[in-house]
């Protein structure tokens, strides 16, 4: 069982990883927005964009019931493809996964946080395998266009575990303040 | 002579990598390559000031509150605009967390373990363990029962024959030399302190808004609306709150980080003897006080040489000094032009060739301060505290020498700091200091809200003509500024100078190598095929490269790369 702050149900974190200024790497802080909007979510439910925390992570996995992360994969597909990967690939694919500029990144925090005795009862990544990471790009109209699915899939893996997850009646405009260019909006039709 | 290559360099923040020629077991030779573009700032241009700390804060994924600070103090300094008291403090808490969160993941999860070996906490005595420990410290983690869980842990980790994310370790490298005890001990602070990462993150987010990137600051002061009769804005509760968390931060900084950081100083004497390097100091003068900025309870200055009289104060933020003295040369970097810019007329157009190592050889631009290299950092900041005679430097200074003359009696001088293992006890030094700090602070802002104070903000007005000003931060990692350029209301030029461009500097067009450069040379290297002293001297800087960019990669690329050439 988890250590929980306050004695109520241990959280839920569903937390996007990457930089908005880097183009597709920007898909995880995207995601989790657009989750945020056309979902909402129990209290226990914490939708945080993370930005490139490399090891800081540690302080937002700890001690969570289930952590979904958003971030873009490499990986030889076509740009746009979604993964969802488990703990179990995570671990079995561990000499094969590699964060590319943090060397401490989510599998060496599961193993921090594991050996400490406060790592999250169940992991899941909704991946998206990105086209270009170049700086001050938007994000490419290939991951653009899997966001909706990669967002759907969030609410399933969710739901599939009992968590409180419902799609909003009305939905909320998403904030991409990041889209906002010195000339005005430049926001993606979404 | 054996020429080593460490690409990446692990356990740091971002992309290192360094190149070191190793003969009669030691470093003749160093560079400092960072191996991803750092000009980030170019997105910037023509943006709003009032803004740009939103885009600032995503320079880097982890010293995201840094650079956000920094930007906001940037122009306020170019519109000489003053804030409030209560967003001096709010900010200053801000920091102190940040600071906080920042040393003590370093010291345990960036760099315990060049020094812990944890392959032998086996063979520990717990009953020992819990006594050593108990002599020198109260902290209620040091219990046998606590170390007998820990041991066991890690009993199981290596009884399972997969050390897993510790499988890249240096273990029974001849240059570890803890006893059982103490790395059991160290390791089971280094477990320990992840719940005090977790609770110096919650400072920062309940003043914050939010974790990392916080949502608060505004140009002019903060947006923390204080009303004690509100629930949703900063009340008694929230002060409340955040006093118990800061209450619970400061035993663990100061009788666990603290203390461990003096056992490994005591256990290691001759790391006092390496890693000198660049001995020009820069701090700047942080955690004003007052709405004007002019008293400060972080002092600044400059000390040449490693010689502590030699010491220049930086008053304050409006040191014109600092302003004059600050340049990056370009020679060594992959950039076009040659020789030194000031920031304020800096440009960031790439020009990559190859890693030359006499030519361009890496992303980060060589500042200098009157043409001098200079080290920035913990070490920095307490040299100049020292130097100052700044009491709570001297305290905490004088208790960590103190400290380590009895676990060992080893005599430890200020000169003796500047050194590989001085940047490691200067840092815990540095934040026992904060953690001291942060109640203060906390009592300020109270103290200011209960005598009816409730500004936050003076709002921002922009000139038609051309200003310039320079945000000044003493980071975790040193001497961070932001140099901005306004013009009509727009960003027109935008540089930050980074405590890591500093320090991992290139040489300049004169030759003269940086701070990791020169901090290798004559570091004993014992198996260049395992060159774990050459990551204990680097480490010891805090290295944060740019972190720029963060994905997965599942087809197998390797973790690290350690070429024997």
């Amino acid at each position: 069982m988890n250590k929980t702050a306050v004695g109520g149900p241990a959280p839920v974190r569903v937390v996007g990883l990457g930089n908005v200024l880097l183009g597709d790497d920007g898909f995880g802080p995207l995601a989790i927005e657009m989750f945020r909007c056309k979902y909402e979510c129990g209290a226990n439910v914490d939708i945080l964009d993370l930005g490139t925390p490399g090891l800081d992570l540690a302080a937002y996995l700890y001690a969570a019931e289930l952590v979904v992360i958003a971030d873009a994969v490499h990986a030889q597909e076509k740009p746009g493809t979604v993964w969802v990967c488990c703990e179990d690939d995570l671990t079995a694919r561990r000499a094969q996964l590699r964060l590319t500029d943090h060397d401490q990144g989510v599998v060496e925090t599961l193993g921090l946080l594991r050996l400490a005795g406060c790592a999250p009862s169940g992991i899941v990544i909704v991946g998206v395998v990105p086209k270009s990471c170049g700086l001050g790009e938007s994000v490419s109209s290939a991951v653009l266009s899997s966001c909706p699915l990669a967002v759907d899939n969030i609410a399933r893996l969710l739901l599939e575990r009992g968590i409180d997850c419902r799609p909003r009646q009305v939905p909320v405009p998403p904030n991409l303040w990041w889209q906002r260019t010195s000339d005005g909006w430049n926001a993606p039709k979404l | 002579m054996a020429r080593v290559s460490i690409d990446p360099v692990t356990r740091i923040e971002g992309h290192l990598r360094i190149d070191v020629e190793v003969d009669g077991g030691a470093v003749q030779q160093a560079w400092a390559s960072c191996t991803m573009w750092r000009g980030i700032e170019t997105i910037l241009l023509g943006r709003d000031p009032r803004e740009g700390w939103v885009f600032a804060q995503r320079f880097c994924g982890v010293c995201t509150t840094v650079h956000a600070m920094a930007s906001v103090r940037a122009v306020e300094d170019a519109l000489q605009l003053e804030i409030p008291p209560n967003a001096q403090y709010i900010r200053n808490l801000i920091l102190i967390g940040h600071a906080l969160h920042d040393h003590i993941v370093h010291f345990y999860q960036l760099s315990a373990l060049d020094w812990v070996d944890i392959t032998t906490i086996p063979k520990a005595n717990p009953g020992r363990a819990a006594s050593i420990a108990g002599n020198v410290s109260a902290w209620p983690g040091n219990s046998q029962r606590a170390l007998e869980e820990v041991q066991n842990k890690v009993t199981g980790l290596i009884g399972s024959g997969q050390l897993g994310i510790f499988s890249h370790g240096y273990w029974s490298h001849p240059a570890m030399r803890l006893s059982p005890e103490l790395n059991l001990i160290l390791f089971a602070h280094y477990l320990q302190a992840l719940e005090f990462q977790r609770k110096s993150c919650q400072v920062v987010g309940i003043l914050g808004g939010k974790t990392p990137h916080i949502q608060n600051l505004a140009v002019g002061g903060v947006m923390n609306a204080i009303n004690l009769n509100s629930l949703a804005t900063m009340n008694m509760d929230r002060l409340g709150m955040l006093q118990s968390l800061l209450q619970e931060l400061v035993p663990f900084v100061q009788q666990a980080y603290f203390v461990d950081a003096c056992l490994l100083a005591a256990s290691y004497p001759e790391w006092f003897r390496y890693g000198r390097g660049v001995a020009n100091y820069l701090a700047v003068p942080d955690l004003p006080v007052d709405a004007k900025a002019t008293k400060f309870d972080l002092p600044g200055g400059v000390i040449v040489n490693g010689n502590l009289g030699s010491l220049h104060r930086i008053q304050n933020w409006r040191d014109q000094g600092i302003r004059a003295a600050v340049a990056e040369d370009v020679t060594h970097a992959w950039y076009q032009g040659e020789g030194a810019q000031r920031p304020w007329q800096g440009k960031t157009a790439p020009d990559y060739t190859d890693f030359r190592e006499n030519g361009k050889y890496t992303w980060v631009k060589a500042p200098r301060y009157n043409s001098q290299p200079m080290q920035v950092g913990p070490l920095a900041n307490v040299l100049v505290g020292y130097a100052s005679g700044h009491p709570l430097t001297r305290k905490w200074t004088d208790n960590a020498f103190n400290r380590i003359l009895s676990f060992q009696g080893s005599t430890v001088t200020p000169e003796a700091l500047q050194s590989t293992m001085g940047r490691y006890l200067a840092r815990a030094i540095r934040s026992a200091m904060l953690s001291e700090l942060a109640l203060q602070h906390w009592q300020l802002l109270t103290d200011n809200i209960l005598k009816g104070d409730d500004t936050i903000y003076n709002p921002p007005q922009f000139p038609q003509h051309e200003v310039e000003g320079v945000g000044l931060h003493e980071a975790p990692r040193g001497t961070l500024s932001h140099w901005v350029v306004i013009d009509k209301g727009a960003f027109s030029n935008y540089q930050a100078v980074v405590p890591t461009t500093w320090n991992a500097s290139p040489r300049d067009e004169k030759g003269v190598p940086g701070p990791y450069e020169s901090s290798l040379l004559a570091n004993p290297v014992a198996d260049p095929a395992k060159p774990l002293e050459v990551l204990r001297t680097v480490h010891s800087f805090d290295p944060c490269m740019a972190c720029a960019c963060h994905t997965f990669d599942v087809n197998g690329r390797e973790i690290a790369q350690v070429k024997v050439l």
